[in-house]
């Protein structure tokens, strides 16, 4: 059993992303808890000239250093990230550096045909950035698309093939976890 | 040049800001760049409905009406800060002012790779659909190690970093000009009708069916038997409301039914599409305004014009002078009409001026040749002007006079025989006496009348226009159809009339079965109601109407779906119809004139290589040659008409000399296009334009021996120059292009329309290409210009005077 931290890439009340990680956190209640955290918690990133943090990302860079790995599960606006996320990865790589060496998965959910293939691509590249220096699984990337109509109303992804996509993909980073502990 | 700036930074003095400010400073001998900063915005959340919205909007209008933007961002973890992002998305939520427009990136960074990622990221990021920005490509600006890279003025201390800024800067500038050109040109047009689409829906297809006149998106017409009630009700009626009272696709999606919203918007573009319109320009167009302003403008005049062409203008300036209120419509963004377009110069018999110049040969014997014309066949009305005519004739030969004769009745006489002709159906038709007398009697005064308006005509030249049989051509000095529109337009300004660009009239006003004014709409869809106690009809005819002409025609034998026109696109009889709404009679509707030698696509006169009829040769699709070279041009166009339209002009090396249109860049340019064709073999020739080489070069070769003989022994050519032989050879492809149609309104002398018993119709007047009757089967070169400002002047008088018998 391993502990995960869930980020919502949004902070949009509706989001297909949330419900992505919804549906993970009961599917693989087995292996992991995932323990899903909300943007609108978090202020507008403002670089402080004392380079202290807010509370809040104190707290959630907490819980990031204790947890086993983080799961991130982003929308694409613009064929990037969304700028709440960005802001929150700005505070990290300030100020906290939670992220360094730390295992994560990406996913990301779209209304769309691409299922964020763009943002998930400069995702990467940002967390590769010195200051955030997060453990990325290469070659594995999760592209729900057509996120609307993706889930039944329990909350359950319908597409077998995609569910089993989600279910490798998983086992794989719970493996890449624990060889990285 | 305005631009506005944009620090893509979360911080407020850093050296992304530095560098902006210092564009700014360096350049302002350039542009003027107004920084705006988006620290003022928070971040982004789609789902809150913030205060600031109000400041999105203000800043996106900034934007909107810049000529370009330039962004100066960090980089942030490889990527740009999260506040310039944040920024991006709400300048791609609801408003989308990035759309189409300029811009420049610029960054710095601490560390020496000067932002490079995220510019790159940028680079995405404004391309992605929603921001549509037109991002300078190339001209790379990273300013590494930042920290020591101003001097204490804030100044970049690098000279040639400053040069190479300079250069980025300059490169950008010219970018937006071009980026100008391809904003440029934002009509619709659509084929009118009924189209069916289905869209998607939340619960399926939504079948939908979209109605659209010319111009307009008229009615949106849902089947929402599938679609759950509840929110989508809303879609289905605010959308369609939405966009019909703005005429765009650049609607905002219903909150919580956006899938149903982006089904109908889809829907209606795809329909759009069918109807011939592009849905991406009127996704471009702005937001429909609030529902309250959309209310009718109604204004109030003595007189209205519709039509801002040479009668429309002429028209309106009389109605002015005579101390009338005037207000001229135009449906098009600028007025002109097709008199912008006329190259030709403008007929009046001014004997006393003409006789100051030389006869040509060859005019004599023209003259000779009416004393010897058979007085029977003249009809009746006209019988009486021509035997003073043959009397004026006899003088003047007796006279010995060597110099150049004319007189009103010579141009009544040429009027009328040039116009008479026989249609397909044996049905004769002739000018109407009435009106090609007051025609030739006024058209003097008309020129006299346009110098007091401001046109100058050049006192040096007596010109003969292409079909006008005679020289009594009064040129303007000035660019041709532009002087006499800028002089009358000057005027009206000057006068106190007002033009109505963008407003389209789609009907007349009828209240009490009386023509009280007209009803358009404008640019913005909103409706225009004038009320006016005259109304002047100069819309024009309808050559750029190929439905309309193929529906009269009685003259040509067949008329092409694909015919070009040499007329301005707004020419689509929209005046003729306004009249038959109201029963006015028409009048020779079934003659029009076309222009032989034309390009098949743009109906343009002057591309290609123009040569001599003496040295051209035309063939057929065939490879054949199938008429003498010189006939008239009705000769000319029945027979390409006869032989499926299409043709070429033959030339070879030797001939291309002696084109009086071009030049050696124009022609490789047209080759290169594909508008012209060239070859180093007459076999080759025949292959490009896919015509059978051996029939090809058995036509030129009889051709060029009947040059050397001096005799046409298939169509009996008389007069020949070079022959086809020297390489390279050329083919020019032409077409009959539709000019003027003779046919329209009927009128009185006093420019009334009649109705179809003969009877005025109380306030309603017409003047120009409009009216049918003067030129009846074919109008002499040189006439158009004299028809629309003398019955122009006409019909603006008599509309003013109709206010002073009430």
């Amino acid at each position: 059993m391993i502990n995960l931290i869930g980020i919502v890439g949004t902070g949009a009340v509706e989001s297909t992303n949330r419900k992505l990680l919804q549906y993970m956190k009961e599917r693989f209640s087995v292996q992991a808890t995932i323990e899903i955290c909300e943007l609108t918690d978090f202020p507008f990133f403002n670089k402080p000239v004392s380079k202290t943090a807010p509370e809040t990302i104190n707290r959630i860079s907490e819980k990031i250093i204790a947890a086993n790995g983080v799961v991130i599960s982003t929308p694409e606006y613009d064929h990037t990230i969304p700028a709440a996320l960005a802001s929150l990865l700005e505070w990290f790589a300030y100020t906290t550096q939670p992220l360094k060496d730390k295992p994560i998965m990406i996913t990301g959910a779209s209304y769309g045909t691409l299922g964020t293939s763009r943002a998930q691509s400069h995702l990467r590249q940002i967390l590769n950035a010195p200051e955030l220096s997060g453990l990325l699984m290469p070659g594995r990337e999760y592209l729900l698309g057509g996120s609307l109509q993706a889930f039944n109303d329990k909350g359950e992804l319908m597409n077998s093939a995609k569910k089993e996509e989600l279910d490798k993909y998983f086992e794989d980073f719970v493996r890449f976890v624990v060889k990285n502990q | 040049m305005k631009l506005i700036g944009i620090s893509g930074t979360n911080v407020g003095d850093s050296a992304t800001t530095l560098l902006l400010n210092f564009v700014k400073k360096e350049f302002s001998n350039l542009a003027e760049i107004e920084i705006i900063d988006i620290r003022q915005l928070p971040l982004f959340n789609e789902s809150i409905e913030i205060g600031e919205g109000r400041l999105v909007q203000d800043i996106s209008q900034k934007i909107t009406e810049a000529d370009g933007v330039i962004i100066s961002t960090s980089e942030h973890n490889r990527s740009i800060p999260s506040a310039l992002n944040s920024f991006i998305e709400w300048m791609s939520f609801k408003e989308h002012p990035f759309n189409n427009k300029p811009v420049m990136i610029i960054g710095t960074s601490i560390r020496i790779q000067g932002s490079s990622s995220a510019q790159l990221h940028l680079r995405q990021i404004l391309d992605s659909p929603g921001v549509d920005a037109w991002v300078l490509s190339g001209n790379e600006f990273l300013l590494g190690s930042s920290g020591s890279a101003f001097d204490e003025q804030n100044n970049l201390k690098d000279a040639s970093t400053i040069k190479f800024l300079r250069s980025c800067f300059k490169n950008f500038l010219h970018f937006i000009q071009a980026a100008k050109f391809l904003n440029a040109s934002e009509e619709v047009h659509f084929e009118p009708g009924e189209y069916q689409v289905s869209a998607i829906g939340h619960n399926g297809k939504l079948p939908m069916t979209i109605t659209v006149s010319k111009k307009r998106i008229e009615k949106i017409e849902i089947d929402t038997k599938n679609e759950t009630e509840g929110i989508a009700d809303t879609v289905f009626q605010r959308i369609p409301e939405q966009i019909v009272s703005g005429q765009t696709l650049n609607i905002d999606v219903i909150s919580g039914a956006s899938v149903t919203s982006h089904g109908v918007i889809d829907g209606v573009a795809e329909a759009i599409d069918l109807a011939g319109g592009d849905s991406a320009v009127l996704k471009r167009r702005p937001k429909p305004q609030n529902i309250v302003e959309q209310e009718s403008l109604e204004l109030a005049t003595d007189v209205v014009v519709v039509g801002g062409g040479g009668a429309g203008l002429s028209a309106a300036a009389c109605a002015l002078k005579a101390k009338r209120q005037v207000i001229v419509v135009e449906k098009f963004p600028a007025v002109g009409g097709n008199t912008i377009r006329t190259g030709g110069p403008m007929n009046a018999a001014d004997p006393d001026w003409q006789g100051t110049f030389a006869a040509l040969p060859g005019e004599k014997a023209t003259l000779e040749e009416v004393l010897s014309q058979d007085e029977d066949k003249i009809d009746e009305e006209y019988k009486n002007d021509f035997k003073k005519l043959k009397k004026q004739i006899e003088n003047y030969l007796q006279s010995g006079n060597n110099k150049l004769f004319d007189s009103i009745l010579w141009h009544r006489i040429q009027t009328y025989l040039g116009g008479k002709r026989t249609d397909l159906n044996g049905n004769e038709i002739h000018g109407q006496y009435e009106l090609v007398k007051i025609l030739t009697n006024k058209a003097l005064e008309s020129v006299k009348w346009l110098e007091d308006i401001g046109v100058e005509f050049d006192p040096n030249e007596v010109s003969m226009p292409v079909g006008a049989k005679w020289r009594r051509g009064h040129k303007p000095l000035k660019s041709q159809g532009y002087a006499y529109i800028s002089a009358l337009e000057n005027f009206i300004n000057n006068q106190g009339g007002k033009i109505l660009t963008d407003t389209p009239v789609q009907e007349l006003l009828i209240e009490d079965g009386t023509i009280k004014g007209v009803v358009g709409h404008n640019f913005e869809g909103r409706q225009v109601i004038i009320h006016a106690k005259s109304v002047v009809l100069a819309s024009g005819g309808f050559g750029a109407n190929t439905k309309m002409i193929q529906k009269y025609n009685t003259y040509w034998t067949k008329i092409d779906d694909g015919i070009a026109t040499s007329n301005s696109p707004a020419i689509m009889g929209d005046g003729i119809k306004l009249g038959e709404s109201v029963d006015a009679a028409l009048v020779g509707m079934g003659f029009t004139q076309m222009m032989p030698v034309s390009d098949p696509v743009t109906g343009e006169l002057f591309t290609g290589l123009q040569v001599p009829p003496a040295n051209y040769v035309i063939v057929n699709k065939e490879g054949k040659r199938f008429v003498d070279e010189y006939e008239s041009r009705d000769v000319l166009t029945q027979a390409a008409i006869d032989n499926g339209s299409l043709f070429y002009l033959i030339a070879d090396d030797k001939i291309k000399e002696t084109a009086y249109n071009t030049n050696q860049q124009k022609i490789d340019e047209q080759v290169a296009a594909g508008t012209l064709y060239r070859a180093d073999s007459l076999t080759e020739l025949a292959q490009q334009i896919g015509i059978e080489p051996d029939v090809f070069v058995d036509t030129i070769d009889k051709y060029n021996s009947y040059v050397d003989a001096g005799y046409d022994p298939e169509f009996g050519k008389e007069v020949f120059d070079l022959k086809v032989q020297v390489a390279p050879f050329y083919a020019t492809p032409r077409k009959p292009a539709m000019h003027h149609t003779m046919g329209g309104l009927k009128i009185d002398k006093n420019a009334h329309v009649l109705n179809k018993n003969g009877v005025i119709i109380d306030n309603l007047y017409a003047a120009g290409e409009v009216a049918g009757g003067i030129h009846a089967g074919n109008r002499l070169g040189g006439n158009s210009l004299t028809d629309i400002f003398t019955f122009g002047r006409i019909a603006g008088t008599m509309a003013a005077n109709n206010i002073n018998d009430k």
